[in-house]
C-alpha cells in the first residue's frame, strides 16, 4: 500500500491545479498593491504558413486553435488577449486571413504586435488592416500598455537591396539566413514613445510589448534589437517595467535595472536554445531556466501561450505549455527579478531540462 | 558437485525468503517482454497472501446485492474483462460510462483506472466497492464485517498481516487484491518470441509489415512503448485521441468551466465520472484540472488486445480495424469529420491504405499470450 | 609483343609523371591533396546547408531549418542512442528520416542517398568540436 491514500492524491492534484489557475494572489509579494491585479493572455507566433490554395500546413494551425479554445477556457476570464506577432509565415493574405480567423474565436478584445513574418511582404499594409496600428498604447487598470513594432531594420535592406517584396520576405523569413539585418525600433518610433511617456507618471506600472527582444541577445537568430539601449534608456525611469516580447519560441527571462524582459512561447514550434549552437557568441541572460527538451512525436511540444498575472505592477507569467508540465516565471520582489516559481534552483531541475 | 547443488539451494531458499513475484516459481524471471513486476516495500509478493488476495478478488458478498465481485467485471474466462459488454454492468445490471480494462499486466501501471485518479492497484481496489453502479455498498463496513467474522478470512489475516478482530482493517484487503492482481501478468507472445527471442518465424509475413507500420507510419510505439529489451506497450500517460470527446465539442466550456470553479478537494470525482456521461469524456482533466488532460485517458497496454474488446474508455469501437481506422483518420470515427480543440498533437491522419490496415490489425493479434490463445478463437475481434 | 607491353608502360608512367599531381605510392597525399578534398566535402556540406532550409524534402513545404537553425539542437554527437520515437538504438540518419516522415509529412531517403549525406555533412560541419557523447539525451 502506498503512504499517500487516493485522497490525499487527488487533494495534492487538485491543490496544485487549482492554484495554478486561479491569479496568483496566494503567492507572497512584499509590495503588492492589489488594486492592480488582473489577469490578460499572451499567444504569439502562430506562424501560419500557405502550402498551397486553401491548404495550410496543419501543424501550426493546430498550435492556434488549441491556444485560442484553451484561452477561452481561462477561469476567472482574462482582461483582454495580446497576440504577439508572426501570425503569418510568409506576410501573405491567405495566410494573416486564415491566422485573423482563427484569433476571432476569441472571446475576448484582442491586441495585436507586429512580427517580421507578417511586414516584409508589404510592410504591414495588409496587416494594418486587420489589426490596426503598427505601434500605439493604452492605459487598463492604472497600468500603462504600449505596442512597439520592434521588428524593422536598416532603410536600405528594407527599400533597396530586394528586386521583389517576396525576395526580400523570404530572405528575412530564415531565421540563420545571413543575408538577413538587425531588428531595431528606430528613432521615429522611439521619438513617439518618448512623447508617450511623458504624460505618464513615474510610479505608474509599465508593460511594453514588442516582437523582438529589446536586448541583444544573440545576433545570428536575430535574437536582438539594434537600438535596445536606446529604448531601455527610455523606460529606465519609471519604478516597474516590464518587456513581454516573442519572436525566441522559447522561455527566457532577464533583469536589467528596473526593467523585467520576459519572452513568450511559440503556438507554432520550438526554438534552440542559442547556447545549443556550438559556434554561437551569445549574451545570454544566465538566470533563465531552460524549458524541457522537446518530444517532437508531440507536435505541440515546447509550444504554448501565456496568462499573464499582474500582481503589484509586474508581470508573473503561466506559461501553458501543452502536453508537457506547465511553467511559472513569477517577478520575485525580494530579489526583484523574474524567477522560475519551480525550477529556479539548479538543485530542483530535472532532467529534460538538461541541454547541450 | 555437492558444494555446487547445496550453493544454489542456498540461493533459492534467499530468494524465497525476500519474497520474489509469488505467481512464479521464486527465482524465475518475467515472461518473455516483460521487464521485472515493480512490487512496493510496503506490500511484498507471498503465496498466502496471494491466494488471500484471490480470493478477495472473487467474493461476490462485498456488493449490496451479493451478486457483484471484482470477477464479475474482471473475469479470468474473459482475460480479466467482461468482453464483450461496451460499459460494465455493476449491480442490478446498472451500467457506468466505462469500459472495464484489462487485470492484466496492470501491475505495470503507474496510476490505475482510465484517467490515473488512483495512484496505485491498492488504493484502487477500494472504490468499485462503494461505486452505486458497481458494487452498491454505502462505505467498507460489510467488508470488515465479513473478513473479521468469517472463519477462513480470519485465519488468513492473522497468519499474513498479524491482525484480528478490529485490527483488520481495508488497508490489508486492498494489500491482499493488490498482490493477487500482480501476479497476472502475460507475455511471451509471438511476437515477444520473434523480437525478443530472435525467433524469424515467430510473426507472418503480413505481420511482419503490420510491426514495421506501427513503428514507423503507423506512430504507434511512441505511446504504446516497445523498447529493446522489452515492452509494456504503455507510456502509461494521458491522450486525448478524439474518442468521446468530439460528441460534447460544444459543451466543453460550460463543463469544465464548472469544474475549474468547484472546489480543488473535489471527494465527488469517482462517483461523478462514472455516473455522468458529460463530465466522463474530460477524462483526465476532472482529475488534474489542467488543460492537457481535456479528453485524455490512460494509453492502455495492446498486449492480448484481440480479447479484450470492445475498445477505448466508452468501449464505442467494436473492433480492432474500427480502432486501426480511428487513428488513420487522425482521431475522428467517421472520416473527414471535425478534430476536437484538444485533441493529442501526436495524432494525426496517417494516410495508410486497407491492406496497411488489415496488417497492422494482424500484428496487433499477434500480441495474445499463449495462455489466452484460446480465447482468441472464441472472441474473435472481427476484422 | 614485348616492346608493345613495355611502350605502354612507359606511357602510363610518362602520363602519371606529367599528369603528375597525384604521388605515385598509396600512402602519401599531398597538400593539395588535402585542399581539394576539403573542397570536395565543403560542396556537400553546401549542399546539405541548402537542402536544411529548402522546405522542398516533404510534402508540405516545412524545412529543417524552421526548427532547427544552423542544424541546432540535432545533437550528432550524441548518436547512435536510443531514440525515444523508434524505441530502439537508431543512427543521426535513420532519425534525419523519422522527421522526413513526421513533421515534413514526406518520405524517407536511403541513408547513402546523396541528399542524406549532404544533411549528414552539414549538420555534423555545424557541430564541429563538440566532443562525443553517444547515446546521451
Amino acid at each position: 500500500m502506498s503512504s499517500q491514500t487516493r485522497r490525499d492524491f487527488l487533494k495534492t492534484a487538485g491543490a496544485i491545479a487549482a492554484a495554478s489557475c486561479l491569479p496568483i494572489t496566494t503567492v507572497e509579494l512584499a509590495f503588492a498593491d492589489t488594486r492592480k491585479n488582473f489577469t490578460f493572455a499572451h499567444i504569439s507566433d502562430a506562424h501560419i504558413q500557405q502550402i498551397k490554395g486553401t491548404e495550410f500546413v496543419r501543424n501550426w494551425d493546430r498550435g492556434l486553435i488549441r491556444a485560442v479554445a484553451e484561452a477561452n477556457l481561462l477561469e476567472p476570464k482574462p482582461d483582454f488577449v495580446v497576440f504577439g506577432g508572426d501570425l503569418a509565415q510568409l506576410g501573405k493574405k491567405s495566410e494573416l486571413d486564415h491566422g485573423a480567423e482563427m484569433l476571432s474565436k476569441l472571446n475576448y478584445k484582442t491586441h495585436c504586435v507586429l512580427g517580421e513574418h507578417d511586414y516584409y511582404l508589404d510592410l504591414g499594409e495588409y496587416w494594418s488592416k486587420l489589426f490596426g496600428d503598427h505601434y500605439y498604447s493604452w492605459d487598463h487598470k492604472g497600468v500603462h500598455f504600449v505596442v512597439l513594432n520592434s521588428i524593422l531594420t536598416y532603410d536600405d535592406w528594407t527599400y533597396e537591396r530586394w528586386p521583389s517584396a517576396e525576395q526580400r520576405m523570404l530572405e528575412m523569413a530564415g531565421l540563420d539566413n545571413p543575408n538577413g539585418s538587425p531588428f531595431m525600433v528606430g528613432s521615429k518610433q522611439r521619438e513617439w514613445l518618448a512623447k508617450d511617456l511623458k504624460k505618464v507618471k513615474k510610479d505608474t506600472p509599465v508593460i511594453v510589448f514588442s516582437h523582438s527582444p529589446i536586448q541583444k541577445i544573440y545576433k545570428g537568430w536575430n535574437f536582438w534589437t539594434e537600438d535596445a539601449e536606446e529604448v531601455q534608456a527610455l523606460l529606465k525611469p519609471f519604478d516597474d517595467v516590464t518587456v513581454i516580447y516573442g519572436h525566441v519560441h522559447q522561455i527566457q527571462y532577464n533583469q536589467i535595472g528596473n526593467i523585467s524582459f520576459n519572452a513568450v512561447m511559440a503556438t507554432a514550434w520550438p526554438w534552440p536554445y542559442p547556447e545549443s549552437y556550438a559556434h554561437a557568441d551569445v549574451n545570454w541572460p544566465k538566470m533563465t531556466v531552460p524549458m524541457n527538451r522537446a518530444n517532437p512525436f508531440f507536435e505541440r511540444d515546447a509550444t504554448g501561450w501565456q496568462r499573464i498575472d499582474l500582481a503589484g505592477g509586474r508581470a508573473d507569467l503561466r506559461y501553458n505549455l501543452f502536453d508537457n508540465t506547465n511553467r511559472t516565471v513569477a517577478y520575485n520582489h525580494d530579489t526583484g527579478r523574474p524567477e522560475d516559481k519551480a525550477f529556479q534552483k539548479k538543485a530542483d531541475r530535472v532532467p529534460p531540462q538538461t541541454r547541450y | 558437485m555437492k558444494k555446487h547443488i547445496l550453493g544454489v539451494f542456498t540461493v533459492l531458499a534467499v530468494l524465497f525468503v525476500m519474497g520474489v513475484p509469488a505467481g512464479q516459481a521464486p527465482g524465475s524471471s518475467p515472461p518473455l517482454g516483460l521487464p521485472p513486476v515493480p512490487v512496493p516495500e510496503n506490500n511484498p509478493q507471498t503465496p498466502e497472501k496471494v491466494a488471500l488476495g484471490d480470493k478477495l478478488f472473487h467474493d461476490m458478498r462485498f456488493s449490496s446485492t451479493g451478486e457483484v465481485s471484482c470477477a464479475t467485471c474482471h473475469a479470468a474466462e474473459k482475460a480479466f474483462t467482461d468482453s464483450p459488454l461496451r460499459t460494465s454492468e455493476g449491480i442490478d445490471k446498472l451500467t457506468g460510462t466505462r469500459n472495464a480494462p484489462t487485470v492484466l499486466n496492470s501491475a505495470y501501471m503507474t496510476t490505475m483506472f482510465w484517467d490515473g485518479r488512483s495512484p496505485d492497484l491498492e488504493d484502487q481496489s477500494q472504490h468499485p466497492f462503494v461505486n452505486p453502479v458497481e458494487m452498491g455498498l454505502e462505505d467498507h463496513q460489510p467488508i470488515l464485517d465479513i473478513v473479521r467474522s468469517d472463519a477462513e478470512y480470519a485465519e488468513a489475516f492473522r497468519d499474513i498481516f498479524g491482525k484480528t478482530g478490529e485490527k483488520i482493517t481495508m488497508t490489508e484487503v486492498m494489500m491482499a487484491i493488490a498482490a493477487f492482481e500482480r501476479t497476472l501478468i502475460a507475455g511471451d507472445s509471438r511476437f515477444d518470441r520473434y523480437n525478443f527471442a530472435g525467433e524469424e518465424d515467430a510473426l507472418t509475413a503480413q505481420e511482419k509489415r503490420g510491426f514495421d507500420l506501427f513503428v514507423n507510419r503507423g506512430r504507434c510505439v511512441s505511446c504504446h512503448l516497445i523498447e529493446e529489451t522489452q515492452a509494456v506497450f504503455t507510456d502509461n500517460r494521458f491522450h486525448n485521441i478524439g474518442i468521446g470527446i468530439n460528441s460534447i465539442q460544444e459543451e466543453v466550456p460550460a463543463i469544465a468551466g464548472e469544474f475549474l470553479r468547484a472546489d480543488a478537494t473535489l471527494a465527488e470525482v469517482d462517483v461523478k465520472v462514472l455516473t455522468n456521461p458529460k463530465t466522463s469524456e474530460l477524462g483526465r482533466f476532472v482529475v488534474t484540472r489542467d488543460f492537457d488532460g481535456i479528453g485524455s485517458f490512460k494509453t492502455p497496454t495492446l498486449r492480448n488486445i484481440a480479447l479484450t474488446g470492445p475498445y477505448m474508455h466508452d468501449g464505442s469501437l467494436a473492433t480492432l480495424r474500427e480502432v486501426v481506422i480511428h487513428y488513420n483518420n487522425g482521431g475522428v470515427t467517421e472520416k473527414g469529420d471535425p478534430v476536437n480543440d484538444f485533441l493529442s498533437s501526436g495524432i494525426r491522419p496517417l494516410n495508410l491504405d486497407d491492406e496497411e490496415i488489415d496488417d497492422l490489425v494482424a500484428y496487433l493479434e499477434s500480441l495474445t499470450s499463449p495462455e489466452f490463445a484460446h480465447l482468441a478463437e472464441d472472441a474473435g475481434s472481427g476484422n | 609483343m614485348r616492346y608493345k607491353i613495355a611502350g605502354i608502360v612507359i606511357v602510363a608512367v610518362a602520363l602519371v609523371v606529367i599528369v603528375g599531381r597525384v604521388a605515385i605510392r598509396a600512402d602519401e597525399f599531398t597538400d593539395e591533396d588535402l585542399k581539394r578534398w576539403e573542397a570536395e566535402y565543403m560542396s556537400v556540406v553546401e549542399t546539405g546547408r541548402q537542402l536544411w532550409g529548402s522546405g522542398d524534402l516533404g510534402t508540405n513545404g516545412v524545412a529543417c531549418g524552421q526548427c532547427h537553425p544552423n542544424a541546432a539542437d540535432t545533437h550528432p554527437e550524441t548518436y547512435p542512442k536510443f531514440q525515444q520515437q523508434l524505441g530502439r538504438v537508431v543512427t543521426l540518419g535513420e532519425m534525419f528520416n523519422w522527421c522526413l516522415m513526421n513533421p515534413l509529412e514526406g518520405e524517407p531517403l536511403a541513408l547513402d542517398d546523396p541528399r542524406m549525406v549532404a544533411l549528414l555533412a552539414y549538420a555534423t560541419y555545424e557541430r564541429r568540436g563538440v566532443p562525443l557523447a553517444p547515446g546521451s539525451h
